[in-house]
C-alpha cells in the first residue's frame, strides 16, 4: 500500500529550513517594520524602471505597459502599508486602482489603435505637434539609424515532422473551379 | 548611503548596455552581456538592502518574488520586441501577485492575476500582433536618450531607496499583537460614528439604509461560531460595501464610461471631408 500523499509533506516538513517554521510563526507571520521596509523597496524599484521604461522607450505600447509597472510598484506599496497598520485600506485602494487600470488600458488601447490607423506607427515621436506650444522639435535622428543587418540567406521556418499515415484526401479541392 | 549609490550606478550603466542604442547601432555582444551582468549584480546589491525576515518558507519565497519582479521589469523595459515585453510584464504581474499573497492580501492577489495577466496583457498581445505584423519596427530598435533616462532613472531610485532606509520605526510602532488585520469595525459602531456627524452626505444616508437592512440579516456564521474575526473576503467584502460603498458605485459608473468610451474612439468611422461647396462658401 503507498503510503498516503501527506506522508511526503511531513517528511519535507523534517527538513531543518521548514522545522523553524512552526517554531517562528508566531513572527514570521507578523509583518513588522522591516517587512514594510522590504514592500516599499520593491515598490520603488518597480516605480523607478517604470519610469526609466517610459522614459527611454518610443513605442506606445511599451511607454504604456511601463505606466502600468509603475502601478504595480504603487500597489505594492499600498499593501504593505495596509498590512502594516492591520486595516483593509491598502487592499481596498488597490483595488480601486486595479479597476481604473482596467478603465485605462481599455481607453489607452482603443486611441493607440485610432493614432496606428493614422500612421502606420507606433512611434511616439510622430506625434510631436500635439505637444505644448513653443517647444522646440525634439530631434530624433531617423535618417542616421543604424539600417537593419538582414541574416543572409534564404528565410527558413521550423519543419514539422510528420507523423502517422497520410490519410487519404482529395487532391486540392479547393483549386477546382466552382461552376 | 556609498554602497546605494554603487548599486544604483552599477544598475545604470547595465540598464544603458542593455538599452537599445540611440541611433539603433547594434551593440557587440560583449557589452550586452556585460550589461547583463551588471543589471544582475545590481539586483543582488538591491537583495541586499532588504531586512532579511526571520527564516522559512514564506521568506524564500518572498526572495524569488522580488528577484523575478526586479529582473522581469528590467528586462521588459529594456527588450527590443514588444511581445517579449508584455511578457515580462506578465511574469512581474505574476511575482507581484505572489508578494501580496505573502503580504496577506489573497483577493487582491487572484484580482491581479484575472485582471493583468488574464485581461490586459492578452488585449496588450492582440494590439502588438494587430499593429506589427511586419517585424521589429525601426522605433524598436531605437531609444530616446538612453544614458540621460537612465541616469534619471536610477537616481530616483537610490534617493527611494536612502529615503525609505533612512526611515526607523516610530515610537507608535505597532507590537506583534496588533500586527493582525484589526475585525472588521462592526456595523452598529461604525453607524454610532455616522450618527456623530450631522452632514447628510449620501453616503452616509445610503449607510444609513444598508444597515437597517443588515440588522434584519442573520448572523454570518463565521463569525457566529466563536466570535472570531471575519474570514479575509467576508472582511473585505464588509469594508469595501460599507466604508466605501460610494467608492465602488463610483468605480462601476468609471468602468461603464470607460466601456462606452473605448467603444466610440475605436469603432472605424468614414473620415470627415468637408463638402467641396459648403467649404467653399466658408473661405
Amino acid at each position: 500500500m503507498p503510503p498516503p500523499a501527506h506522508a511526503a509533506f511531513d517528511a519535507l516538513s523534517a527538513l531543518p529550513l521548514l522545522a523553524a517554521a512552526p517554531a517562528t510563526s508566531a513572527t514570521a507571520d507578523a509583518f513588522g517594520f522591516g517587512m514594510l521596509t522590504n514592500y516599499l523597496l520593491v515598490g520603488a524599484v518597480l516605480m523607478g524602471l517604470g519610469m526609466l521604461g517610459f522614459l527611454s522607450r518610443r513605442n506606445l505600447i511599451i511607454m504604456f505597459l511601463s505606466a502600468e509597472l509603475m502601478l504595480q510598484g504603487t500597489a505594492l506599496t499600498l499593501v504593505g502599508f495596509g498590512r502594516y497598520h492591520g486595516n483593509w485600506t491598502g487592499i481596498v485602494l488597490t483595488i480601486f486602482i486595479l479597476t481604473i487600470a482596467a478603465c485605462e488600458a481599455a481607453l489607452a488601447l482603443a486611441l493607440v489603435l485610432v493614432l496606428f490607423k493614422r500612421k502606420s506607427s507606433l512611434d511616439v515621436t510622430l506625434w510631436q505637434a500635439i505637444r505644448e506650444e513653443g517647444l522646440p522639435p525634439a530631434r530624433e535622428r531617423e535618417e542616421e539609424a543604424a539600417p537593419v543587418e538582414a541574416v543572409p540567406g534564404p528565410e527558413t521556418y521550423p519543419h514539422l515532422t510528420p507523423s502517422g499515415v497520410e490519410p487519404p484526401h482529395p487532391r486540392q479541392p479547393w483549386e477546382r473551379r466552382r461552376d | 548611503m556609498i554602497p546605494i549609490l554603487l548599486t544604483a550606478l552599477l544598475g545604470g550603466v547595465g540598464a544603458y548596455l542593455l538599452l537599445p542604442h540611440r541611433l539603433g547601432k547594434a551593440r557587440p555582444r560583449a557589452w550586452r552581456a556585460a550589461g547583463g551582468a551588471l543589471a544582475a549584480l545590481a539586483v543582488l546589491g538591491f537583495a541586499l538592502a532588504l531586512t532579511p525576515p526571520p527564516v522559512s518558507l514564506a521568506t524564500v519565497f518572498f526572495y524569488g518574488f522580488t528577484l523575478l519582479a526586479a529582473l522581469g521589469a528590467l528586462l521588459m523595459v529594456t527588450s527590443r520586441n514588444p511581445v517579449y515585453s508584455a511578457l515580462w510584464f506578465a511574469m512581474v504581474v505574476l511575482s507581484t501577485s505572489g508578494l501580496f499573497l505573502l503580504a496577506g492580501a489573497q483577493f487582491l492577489a487572484a484580482g491581479t492575476i484575472i485582471v493583468y495577466a488574464g485581461a490586459i496583457i492578452v488585449t496588450f498581445l492582440f494590439v502588438i500582433m494587430l499593429a506589427q505584423s511586419e517585424g521589429n519596427a525601426l522605433y524598436d530598435r531605437l531609444a530616446r536618450a538612453p544614458g540621460r533616462s537612465a541616469l534619471v532613472a536610477f537616481a530616483m531610485i537610490a534617493g527611494l531607496v536612502g529615503a525609505i532606509l533612512g526611515v526607523s520605526p516610530g515610537p507608535a510602532a505597532p507590537s506583534d499583537a496588533a500586527d493582525a488585520p484589526e475585525p472588521l469595525p462592526r456595523m452598529g459602531a461604525w453607524l454610532a460614528r455616522v450618527d456623530e456627524v450631522r452632514t447628510p452626505a449620501p453616503h452616509r444616508v445610503v449607510a444609513r439604509s444598508v444597515s437597517a437592512q443588515d440588522r434584519m440579516l442573520p448572523e454570518p456564521s463565521e463569525r457566529a461560531a466563536n466570535g472570531s474575526p471575519p474570514p479575509h473576503m467576508a472582511g473585505l467584502g464588509g469594508t469595501l460595501y460599507t466604508d466605501h460603498l460610494v467608492s465602488v458605485e463610483v468605480a462601476g459608473a468609471v468602468l461603464f464610461v470607460a466601456l462606452v468610451g473605448a467603444a466610440a474612439i475605436a469603432t472605424p468611422r468614414p473620415p470627415v471631408r468637408p463638402d467641396p461647396a459648403r467649404a467653399a462658401a466658408l473661405r
